[in-house]
């Protein structure tokens, strides 16, 4: 018998970004990969053809996608995020919007004045968790893994490291208003909802798939792209009950970030800046990458039970970068910013090979710096508690090097 | 946080006793019974089924280089025990030729009742291994590490065989006894325990319903001992030379370090099913080093004597921290001139097929040394 073969790790990322009134600094719209939404005083609007999906639904060429194209390495897609950033910069100017990328808005609250508008209530019914989860934006990372066995058993081991990846990527101190004294919000909001955070570990890939498949057959979920836990799988299985494009076959690869088996970490909030979002991206590549060395050496991460590793997720949610996490190899609490250094550590020896040494080293400047929720909190204190003052920075944090 | 284990060693070794001039089995251990127990010599000597096996443990002790003084200190007395009656013994886990239904059975009632309940496999359970102890206090601890360390137990039997003949015969197996000892309940390589609680909710239900008075009746390749605070390695067949036996006892309490290491950083090495690992010790005990063995995180076979070297490389910096390089130095002496099984067999083929030639290279090896 053969060795198990690399994978590829190669990268894909989605982004959710918001659109923003330049005068109110409001919410007026949001960006995903699902397509374009426009929320004004009449409620929300639906402008599908305005965006196309990296999954690839019937869009115009010419439509800008909220996500890259399936990438060789990070350094590749530092160029094409830059391209979609640029893209929907461009798509929001043309609605005489401004563009950002954060877990959540600051203060809008266009939700809570919609709640009990009847456009709002059928687009709940209609477009389910998308309208649901309204004002939480996250981003998305995918990497390549060939063999979906390999996937889901990297998946059981990286349910430990989400927390970790947290504490970087936490950008929504701010809700309505309100500083939540947390450091991300958005957690908060999408784990009330089913199929949500960490999930439990799967014996296989088939394991995995009976799952769905029951929860299909009980018309639990439409798709598996109702299954919204902080890492998922992904693969051709999964995207059988995809739309397909006019000529009935299925997108171009190269096209869509989904078209290939591989893994994908959602715990991440929408990141400000590009290098942020670029370093944990990399993190996340080289871990997946050094969990797979693991497999290969007849070793593994330990698997912990969901329950543990919610402990660490919620440490992660409230303090970030500033708070300890338990490590359950040695039963002990650790400063997250020890644990972190430990991790680059242990995957230093596969970033020449990914090309990713540079990206990753950006995560020491996030660990220095703090993360983008600490950041904003602190443009909140100065400005005397000023939502504004906060979606100013956001907006130009996230313009920057465009 | 799990403390690091005391990491301490013992080796228990069951000998054959042997008449010099036929180089048949001899009884021996009913020499030293009065009134049904065994008389106190200089040091514990235990009783088994066959007269002609006697069972001896070394102390508790610190470190492999200790562990060598007292297992030659160990061989030296029962070797002038012996000799005192005109008798010597040999250390390999099964007798070139001697019949086990030719055996007498010890007069305790004991092994009258185990006769009894295991009939003709107690009888034909003349084989003789090595237990090598690893001092590991924490019992959840001991549990993960059995099931980790399940994985080694082929690589431990194939170092260490010495039983290729079996009646006279020649087996074509390297570890004939590893197959004769299959034939008991309870075993061979355990299944995976997913926690101490399981485990102990498996001796509970065994004793219980009457299969087992308590846990030492367990015979798996590894267990947790029932009364000392030690994980049991009982894969191996007893070695004739000393400095092999220690090597591969260092080899075990290395291996016990590593996965704690291991777990303290979070890692652990995979955990495979019986009937997997089954594979590799079925190959262990037909070929020995001479074979194949599986990596079945590589999905490949390989040849033993590779996979041999990468164990013993797994474990460098444990072993340099446990300060064993030179008592496990014999590894490499192993692999570059074969196990007992190997030499055994070129004894054999040198000498025309004489199995009595064989008894003379085990006693002369045995005592090596001393």
């Amino acid at each position: 018998m053969a060795e198990y073969s690399q994978p590829s790790f190669n990268v894909s990322i989605e982004e959710e970004y918001q659109f923003i009134d330049p005068d109110s600094r409001d919410l007026r719209g949001f960006a995903t990969a699902q397509g374009l939404t426009l929320l004004d005083a009449h409620g929300p609007r639906k402008e599908d053809e305005q965006v196309a999906s990296p999954t690839g639904n019937p869009s115009g060429p010419s439509a800008p996608v909220a996500g890259t194209p399936i990438c060789q390495d990070v350094k590749q897609a530092r160029q094409e995020l830059l391209r979609v950033r640029r893209e929907m910069r461009e798509l929001a100017a043309s609605h005489g919007l401004k563009m950002m990328a954060a877990g959540a808005h600051p203060f809008s609250y266009w939700e809570r004045e919609q709640e009990e508008s009847p456009r709002y209530r059928a687009l709940i019914e209609d477009t389910q968790f998308i309208a649901r989860r309204l004002l939480a934006f996250g981003m998305y990372v995918h990497v390549g893994i060939d063999d979906s066995n390999l996937a889901v058993d990297v998946m059981n081991a990286m349910r430990y490291l989400l927390p970790h990846i947290l504490c970087l990527a936490n950008a929504s101190p701010f809700w309505q208003g309100l500083d939540t004294g947390l450091a991300s919000y958005r957690s908060v909001l999408l784990d009330a909802l089913p199929r949500t955070g960490i999930p439990n570990a799967f014996r296989s890939h088939n394991d995995y798939l009976s799952y769905v498949d029951t929860l299909l057959r009980t018309n639990s979920i439409p798709d598996p792209e109702a299954i919204w836990w902080d890492i998922r799988p992904h693969s051709h299985q999964q995207d059988r009950s995809r739309p397909r494009s006019q000529d009935g076959q299925n997108a171009q690869p190269g096209n869509a970030a989904t078209d290939q088996p591989a893994l994908e970490i959602r715990v991440c909030d929408a990141l400000p800046d590009i290098n942020d979002v670029l370093a944990v991206a990399a993190l996340i590549q080289a871990t997946v990458a050094w969990m797979v060395d693991l497999r290969h050496r007849n070793m593994s991460f330990r698997l912990y039970d969901r329950t543990l590793i919610a402990e660490n997720k919620w440490r992660a949610v409230r303090y970030g970068l500033k708070g300890k996490l338990l490590d359950f190899g040695i039963e002990q609490e650790v400063p997250i910013s020890d644990l972190l250094h430990e991790l680059l550590e242990r995957v230093e020896p596969v970033l020449d090979r990914l090309n990713c040494r540079e990206e990753v080293a950006h995560v020491h400047t996030i660990m220095q710096r703090g993360a983008s929720s600490e950041q904003q909190r602190h443009v909140w204190r100065q400005s005397g508690e000023d939502g504004k003052a906060v979606v100013d920075f956001l907006v130009s944090q996230t313009e920057q090097s465009l | 946080m799990i403390e690091r284990p005391q990491l301490t060693l013992g080796i228990e070794e069951e000998y054959q006793v042997i008449d010099p001039e036929s180089g048949e089995l001899r009884s021996f251990i009913t020499q030293f019974i009065e009134d049904g127990k065994i008389v106190m010599v200089e040091r514990e000597i235990k009783a088994e089924l066959h007269q002609s096996m006697v069972e001896l443990g070394t102390p508790v002790c610190a470190t492999a280089a200790e562990l060598k003084e007292e297992l030659l200190r160990q061989r030296d007395f029962i070797s002038r025990l012996a000799q005192e009656r005109g008798l010597s013994i040999a250390a390999a886990a099964t007798h070139p030729m001697s019949r086990w239904s030719e055996q007498e059975v010890t007069p305790f009632p004991r092994y009258q009742g185990v006769l009894e309940e295991m009939q003709l496999l107690a009888q034909r359970l003349l084989i003789f291994g090595m237990h090598i102890h690893v001092g590991l206090e924490d019992p959840d601890f001991a549990i993960d590490t059995m099931n980790v360390l399940r994985y080694m137990l082929p690589h431990l039997l194939a170092l260490s065989a010495s039983s290729p003949f079996w009646q006279g015969q020649r087996t074509g197996l390297k570890s004939y006894r590893a197959v004769v000892f299959e034939d008991f309940p309870r075993s061979g390589i355990p299944d995976v325990f997913p926690n101490r609680a399981a485990y102990e909710g498996l001796i509970q239900t065994l004793t219980n319903t009457g299969c087992i008075p308590d846990s030492s009746k367990i015979w798996w390749d590894v267990r947790p001992h029932s009364l000392y605070p030690t994980l049991e390695f009982r894969i191996c067949d007893l070695c004739p030379r000393v400095d092999e036996a220690i090597a591969i006892a260092a080899l075990c309490q290395a291996l016990v370090l590593w996965h704690w290491k291991l777990r303290q950083r979070n890692v652990t090495f995979r955990v495979y099913t019986k009937e997997l690992i089954d594979e590799n010790k079925w190959r262990a005990a037909r070929y020995g080093l001479e074979g194949k063995m599986i990596d079945f995180g590589k999905q490949a076979e390989l040849p033993a004597r590779s996979l041999m070297r990468e164990l013993v490389e797994l474990v460098g910096e444990e072993i340099a921290e446990l300060g064993s390089e030179k008592e496990i130095a014999p590894i490499e002496q192993i692999l570059a001139n074969g196990t007992s099984a190997d030499r055994q067999l070129r004894v054999y083929d040198e000498t025309g097929g004489d199995v009595k030639a064989v008894v003379d290279h085990l006693a002369a090896e045995t005592v090596e040394g001393l």
